[in-house]
């Protein structure tokens, strides 16, 4: 499930040749180097800000593609980004929402998740780090996907894998589901399992019918029902 | 063969004093008794005495009441009978002489005054009793001046006819054993009294020592009191500002080292993925250096993770949104299913809901490793300025406290800000921790 198995001339084809996007992080030494990343790679950082104010204000006045957001923000740094990643996703649903925090939690994914389908993510900080993912997961943001860091998934699935349906499915399976909470299309997961994308959605149709939910065409709805069932 | 009677001698000086003391508790102890004994053989001697004569008989029987009343009243109970005597001096009421001295021979009226006296003094102040002894040594003297010359003393001593003793020889002999009499009486008394005084002293000198150590013992009470007053709330102070420390130092860490490592490995990231795109397959400098960056990349996303770990064992950000927050991180990321119940009105202080969220981080991780149970329940509710928290699991139970386990760990823990931890597991299970702990350190 690491990020580094998907390579960067991969991912970097599905990206827009452009981005508009709004940086909000406190700590002005990442929400520079941010920046300076987004712009070498040759999008457009219309607006870098450090609090949750000057956020909605940003959004609301470039209507970007996508917004990236840190959790700890002033004034309290504990949920602010939170609850303006909430608030743009509201009155905005044009506007895609990469949240990132230095903690994983659960809880505050299956809310940024909840009632508005497609264009959010919820990803580590330590992910900026695989800076090519990284890209590509704002990206998909910015183009209605989901993003779901790894570490949510597996922590869900390893919270309940010793009971509950969860427990019956296989190895292979887990992987599977792990991509699919992703946000990654069948394709994605074949490549990067190095499956056929037959298998895949025989994984997929074995999933579903463990996990007791009828399969669907829409990416999004997938993993939103996955979500569901493994926050619930 | 002298040493046996020298002891005897010797054991029988021993029991004489001892014998003595029997007998001088006793009358001390019976007060009421011994007065009318002496009462008794007042009215006796004194119906001998009168041999008839109703005034005297009656003079007798007053003095007898009046002894009787000598320890409660004692000043007046020798003031009536001085008046008695008095009265006596005057009218002439005098016994109608002894066989050998007439009527120098003291009288019962006498025994009763000279008892008297001995009252006083032991019983009255000193002054009082001085006075009293004047006016006996002044009776005695009225007394003897009053019959002395009227009644020359005729001594029946020998066959051969009768001596006849000067009228003044008797006088003084008489006035000399009436004030003698007294002056013993008063004297007994007064030496009495002197050891009362001495013994009421002492008493006083041991009450006083006493009070003085009930206020020392007090006044060490109140400052003890004080004392575990003014702990109790550096504890507090020491407890909160321990927790606002370790917020501060996770915060610092995320401000600082935290962001500026991030931003290293975003920067390691890119030289990464630049040098990557940009080698020649045969170029084994460039290979080595794409490797190099590549082990420095991973070091530093390896430590972002350790740190990551690190602030959360110092301060769960989590707790900044408070209990129900925290202990939802925890129950999401537990092995075990956990059903989670929080009931909290007024959000206890920091220090409380850190104790509170590492006991139950503890409790749980003992569950998954030890307990085998399938599901945890924990509930955390505020009562009455409390919080109380419960874990428990259907597990196999058997958990004790003992001395340097975990479980012991965490009830030093909670009883750092007086709070309590009750562990119930019997074998076979379940498993319920009840913790309670004070809203505030």
């Amino acid at each position: 499930m690491d990020g580094e198995q998907v390579s960067a001339g991969r991912t970097t084809s599905r990206i827009p040749a452009r981005m508009r996007i709004v940086i909000a992080e406190d700590a002005a030494i990442m929400r520079d180097g941010l920046t300076q990343t987004l712009l070498r790679r040759g999008h457009d950082v219309v607006a870098a800000v450090g609090d949750p104010a000057a956020l909605l204000e940003a959004v609301a006045g470039h209507e970007p593609d996508v917004a990236v957001v840190d959790v700890r923000m002033p004034p309290t740094h504990t949920d602010e980004g939170l609850r303006a990643a909430r608030a743009i996703r509201a009155g905005h649903p044009s506007v895609g929402v990469l949240v990132f925090s230095q903690y994983i939690e659960a809880q505050s994914a299956a809310e940024l998740f909840a009632g508005y389908p497609g264009g959010v993510g919820y990803l580590l900080k330590d992910r900026v780090a695989d800076v090519s993912d990284f890209i590509d997961a704002i990206s998909r943001v910015a183009q209605g996907g989901t993003v779901l860091d790894p570490e949510v998934v597996s922590r869900l699935l390893g919270a309940r894998s010793k009971a509950g349906a969860l427990a019956t499915l296989t190895a292979r399976e887990r992987e599977v589901l792990a991509l699919i909470a992703e946000g990654r299309s069948n394709i994605a997961i074949a490549e990067t399992l190095y499956i056929t994308g037959g298998v895949v959605e025989k994984h997929i149709a074995s999933i579903f019918a463990k996990l007791g939910l009828a399969p669907s065409d829409n990416d999004n709805r997938r993993v939103i029902a996955a979500l569901k069932y493994l926050e619930s | 063969m002298r040493r046996p009677s020298e002891r005897k001698v010797a054991s029988r000086a021993r029991a004489y004093p001892g014998h003595m003391r029997g007998i001088w508790t006793w009358l001390r102890s019976h007060p009421w008794e011994t007065d009318l004994a002496l009462a008794a053989c007042i009215v006796l001697v004194t119906s001998g005495q009168a041999r008839g004569d109703p005034p005297l008989l009656a003079v007798g029987v007053v003095l007898a009441a009046i002894l009787l009343a000598r320890r409660k009243y004692p000043v007046q109970a020798f003031a009536v009978a001085l008046v008695i005597a008095g009265v006596q001096i005057c009218l002439g009421l005098a016994p109608g002489g002894g066989y050998y001295l007439g009527a120098w021979q003291p009288s019962a009226a006498d025994v009763t005054i000279a008892i008297l006296l001995y009252t006083l003094a032991a019983h009255a102040s000193r002054r009082t009793s001085l006075i009293g002894l004047g006016v006996c040594l002044l009776f005695s003297a009225v007394a003897v001046a009053r019959w002395g010359p009227a009644h020359p003393l005729t001594l029946a001593t020998s066959a051969d006819g009768a001596h006849s003793v000067s009228p003044n020889g008797v006088a003084l002999a008489a006035a000399a054993l009436l004030c003698s009499v007294c002056l013993t009486a008063w004297v007994l008394g007064d030496t009495v009294a002197y050891r009362h005084r001495v013994a009421y002293l002492a008493a006083l000198e041991r009450r006083a020592a006493r009070l003085e150590a009930e206020r020392d013992a007090q006044a060490q009470i109140a400052a003890a009191a004080e004392r575990a007053r003014e702990l109790q709330e550096r504890r507090a102070l020491a407890v909160e500002d321990g927790a606002a420390r370790l917020r501060r130092i996770e915060r610092d860490l995320h401000d600082g080292a935290q962001v500026r490592l991030a931003a290293l490995a975003l920067t390691l990231g890119e030289v990464k993925e630049t040098l990557e795109a940009a080698g020649q397959p045969d170029d084994d400098d460039h290979a080595r250096t794409v490797m190099l960056i590549g082990a420095a990349h991973r070091n530093a996303k390896e430590t972002l993770a350790e740190l990551r770990d690190l602030a959360r064992g110092i301060h769960p950000a989590a707790l900044d949104r408070g209990l129900d927050a925290a202990l939802g991180v925890l129950a999401e990321s537990s092995a075990v299913p956990v059903t989670l119940t929080v009931t909290i009105t007024e959000r206890p202080s920091a220090a409380i809901e850190a104790i509170a969220y590492f006991c139950a981080a503890e409790l749980l991780a003992n569950i998954t490793k030890h307990s085998n149970a399938t599901e945890a329940t924990i509930a955390a509710a505020d009562t009455g300025g409390e919080l109380e928290m419960t874990v428990s699991d259907d597990g196999t139970g058997g958990a004790r406290v003992v001395p340097g386990g975990g479980l012991h760990g965490l009830r030093e823990r909670v009883q750092t800000v007086d709070g309590r931890l009750v562990v119930a597991s019997p074998p076979g299970g379940p498993t319920t921790v009840t913790i309670r702990l004070p809203g505030h350190a």
